[in-house]
């Protein structure tokens, strides 16, 4: 481990939402493209890290010496359900686990991918990917990391009879099996077929846990202790109260700055707000737009927001009248005035969308643009759609997304504003709502509905294939068309991909299977005494913190 | 009825109650809408993936074996696994305890404290300045919302002023007294300290319409009584007016203040909903909250035994209390 290494990666995570953003999407564009760090189009891949996918390979000075004391804490909504890192699909744990454990590859704020615990990977051939794993890294308990660490949690989360039934299964979905490989310091990685997004997958998912600690601990005990290779190990953790994280001085990559981190939870957003305010916490997640003025307008914090991977949209069912018609369905995207509902209802915390993938996303199409908002022609197409008169109904989830009531209201108040066409809002319970989408019958699920989605791999095909493929438990579409162009793009990589998925996407456009609502933003509290930005993925990373200059 | 057949003969009354309640809440799991996977899982799961963990956490099984599991592990304090942490529920709801205790009996002493002087100064000074102060403050006491208050003395004295803190319990009671035991008396008076600084905010909140409600029963209770022929009798025979007021008016007084005072800490014990989300406080009222919008229903279920238990407990000490109180009352 050298100081050149520690420095580039802090300053790579520190930095990236600032400076890295043109660089990342240019990264993330070129992801399968040029093979540099993408999807993978089988071509070898970068082998040693910081090797000029950020800017930060720049000279840069030591900067300030690791400060001696220097706590953080963080207030989540909710506290994570356990310790163990495969056994939980919720983002205030992911938060928590990132710090202490990591997997072989990781993001930077903006979603581009880099190597973490691998220093490099390669397609070795279709459905076989070879991951390099970096040497000198040390477990938190002083014990080596070693491939077979690596492979076997891999297979802690694909395979059920090596671990568990992980909740995370399918966030490797097409990974069979892992192995460690014969004659290097590497694992190889076998997935059915090609797997064109398991790159992707890998620099979201699975966290590296030590084989022989892992066996040596009952299920309960690694719900409650941690042991991985990340930059803080556990302190203390009182369950549904507190985890307080402390620095890891022999941290592969060199010792945050931050001294210690605490993470609470307060389900109020006023409370959290308080708490802020109060000078008691450092982060506090999902600050509602009402209580933004608060913080933007006091001392001691600021409002950091960045645009989410979560896109919020309105189903419409393809098999039920009058969302059957294609004009209705364009009717329904002309009648909607977007651009209001984001500087309106979400006081500019979001961004318009025209299309399933998002911008930044592999297979976003930036010459698609949202649907303008013309009244008129809604009611010219409803007419030609021979639907006019019709009354419909929007079901919406309460208090699950960024202002999705006040959404759902919106729309619903846009639909009904046209002369031919009658619009409410049903209020559903989030679970009972997801009952009928999750149920696998499309017959279950209503006629149109409010949703959101999110995709942490930064893959629009994924997104298309769960939420617009025929047959997919959350489809509320099915077009032969748009079956066959996913069926194309499972079986190319890098820019052939991206090439089906863009034309997918301005094909979906013009299908319009969904009102194309907004891309839904973090909006973070912060104090002033930390240096940080927020990230795309929801994730909160206290190793990217710094004293405040 | 000797008091102890009386307790025994409640505490048996007491169980068929909960048992009661527990089989009502079972029942009512399996109609309430979102299945708990779904709840558990994003979207984006798989139905392979979904029906594994719905194995995991035994879901599949038919409900009647459920409920005779359940049934089973109860007399041993086995409430089940919890479905979101996959740890005893009975753990999770015991763990919340201290601090619901905590709150609710320090916001029933603010109450006490408060309220009973105020309610007998504004009886004895009827009409007078004392007397509409008292009943301007339990006026405006009983009809302020706690949260709406919570906030405000949030803002006040911890936004603006920074007196006390705008939420959490750092440091439990019960911490404080193993500091005791333990005779480290330098970290329980720190702990002490810590600790009435978080509480203060929490139990004014809670307690105010509380106050509110005892001030005006105490006012109600003690003007009747001292009309009554007991009072004028004594004040005859020549007591001093202090002993007619609080030996005997007061002393009648209470019986229906502490009926009240039974059933609301109950409510308290129940869950102080909005206070503890309000000041974050981890107690049972934010764990029922959250353990239903999850549909983890073993930790749900054990919150409403516990509180159920708290209920019958405090019932019966009521009871007890009144024949303590009034030796006229007798057990039946």
């Amino acid at each position: 481990m050298s100081d050149d290494n520690r420095v580039t990666r802090r300053t790579f995570l520190q930095y990236g939402g600032v400076t890295a953003g043109a660089a990342a999407t240019v990264s993330l564009a070129g992801c399968g493209g040029d093979g540099g760090d993408g999807d993978g189009d089988g071509t070898p891949t970068p082998g040693d890290d910081g090797d000029g996918e950020t800017p930060t390979d720049t000279p840069t000075d030591e900067g300030p010496s690791v400060p001696e004391d220097f706590p953080v804490r963080i207030t989540q909504g909710n506290m994570p359900s356990g310790l163990d890192p495969h056994d939980h699909r919720e983002t205030p744990t992911d938060v928590v686990m990132l710090h202490a454990y990591e997997g072989v590859l990781g993001r930077d704020p903006d979603g581009a991918i880099f190597e973490n615990l691998a220093t490099g990977y390669e397609r070795v051939e279709p459905g076989h990917v070879r991951f390099t794993i970096r040497e000198d890294v040390q477990f938190h308990n002083g014990d080596d990391l070693t491939p077979a660490d690596v492979a076997y949690s891999i297979n802690r989360m694909v395979q059920e009879d090596v671990g568990f039934a992980s909740p995370q299964r399918d966030q490797l979905a097409g990974v069979n099996e892992a192995a460690v490989a014969d004659d290097a310091r590497a694992v190889d990685v076998f997935s059915d077929g090609l797997n064109p997004t398991v790159i992707s997958s890998f620099g979201t998912y699975c966290d590296v846990m030590q084989q022989s600690w892992v066996e040596n601990h009952t299920k309960a005990e690694i719900g409650k202790q941690m042991n991985g290779t990340g930059p803080f190990q556990l302190d203390s953790y009182t369950e549904g109260e507190e985890v307080v994280l402390a620095r890891y001085e022999d941290y592969w990559d060199g010792p945050a700055d931050v001294s210690q981190v605490t993470f609470t939870a307060a389900s109020e957003a006023a409370t959290r707000v308080n708490q802020l305010l109060g000078e008691e916490t450092d982060v506090t997640v999902n600050v509602p737009p009402q209580e933004v003025g608060r913080v933007e307008n006091s001392d001691v914090a600021r409002i950091e927001a960045a645009p989410s991977t979560r896109i919020i949209y309105n189903a419409m069912r393809y098999d039920v009248e009058p969302f059957s018609s294609q004009e209705f369905r364009q009717a329904m995207n002309y009648a909607v005035d977007l651009e209001s509902i984001v500087s309106n209802v979400l006081e500019g915390f979001g961004s318009q969308t025209g299309q399933p993938t998002l911008e930044g996303f592999v297979g976003h199409n930036s010459d698609v643009s949202p649907y303008e908002y013309d009244p008129d022609m809604a009611e010219q197409l409803v007419e030609d759609s021979g639907h006019a008169g019709v009354e419909i109904e929007l079901h919406t989830p309460v208090g699950r997304y960024l202002k999705d009531l006040e959404i759902a209201q919106a729309v619903a108040g846009y639909v009904d504003d046209l002369e031919n066409v009658s619009a409410s809002v049903n209020q559903r319970d989030f679970g009972s709502l997801v009952d009928d989408l999750a149920s696998g019958e499309i017959t279950d699920k209503p006629p149109w509905y409010l949703i959101g989605w999110g995709e942490a791999t930064f893959d629009g095909g994924l997104v298309i294939t769960a939420l617009l493929s025929t047959g997919a438990t959350f489809s509320s579409y099915s077009n032969e068309e748009v079956d066959s162009m996913l069926e194309q793009s499972r079986n190319q990589g890098g820019d052939e991909r991206d090439q089906t998925l863009q034309e997918l996407n301005a094909l979906l456009h013009d299908q319009a299977p969904w009102i194309y609502l907004n891309r839904q933003f973090s909006v973070y509290g912060a104090s002033e005494r930390i240096d940080w930005s927020a990230r795309s993925d929801e994730r909160i990373d206290a190793y990217a913190m710094s004293p405040s200059s | 009825m000797s008091l102890s057949r009386f307790l025994v003969k409640r505490a048996l009354q007491g169980i068929f109650v909960v048992w009661g309640v527990v089989t009502v809440v079972f029942g009512l799991r399996f109609i309430a809408p979102g299945e708990p996977e779904n709840v558990l899982l994003p979207p984006d799961v798989s139905a392979e993936t979904r029906q594994q963990v719905v194995a995991e956490l035994g879901l599949d099984e038919p409900l009647p074996i459920q409920y005779l599991d359940y049934m089973a592990g109860l007399p041993f304090g086995d409430m089940g696994t919890s479905l979101v942490t996959k740890t005893p529920a009975s753990g999770r709801v015991l763990s919340k305890l201290p601090a619901t205790l905590e709150l609710a009996i320090a916001a029933t002493i603010v109450a006490i404290v408060i309220a009973i002087p105020l309610g007998v100064i504004s009886a004895t000074r009827r009409h007078e300045p004392a007397d509409y102060g008292a009943t301007t403050f339990s006026l405006v006491g009983i009809s302020t919302p706690n949260f709406w208050l919570g906030i405000m003395l949030i803002i006040v004295f911890a936004v603006q002023f920074d007196v006390f803190p705008t939420s959490r319990r750092p440091v439990g009671l019960d911490a404080v007294l193993a500091d005791v035991a333990a005779v480290q008396l330098g970290a329980a008076a720190a702990g002490l300290q810590n600790w009435l600084y978080h509480i203060t905010l929490p139990s004014i909140a809670l307690g105010t319409y509380f106050t509110a409600l005892i001030t005006r029963l105490t006012r109600s209770g003690m003007l009747e009584e001292l009309g009554a022929g007991y009072v004028r009798t004594a004040r005859a025979k020549g007591l001093p007016e202090t002993l007619v007021r609080y030996k005997h008016a007061l002393r009648n007084t209470l019986i229906p203040i502490i009926t009240v005072l039974g059933l609301q800490l109950g409510t308290l014990i129940g869950g102080a909903v909005i206070t503890e989300a309000v000041f974050n406080w981890p107690g049972l009222g934010t764990l029922v909250i959250h353990s239903i919008e999850a549909r983890d229903w073993p930790v749900v279920q054990g919150c409403i035994i516990v509180i159920g238990i708290g209920f019958v407990l405090l019932n019966i000490l009521v009871d007890a209390l009144y024949a303590y109180i009034n030796p006229q009352v007798e057990y039946d």
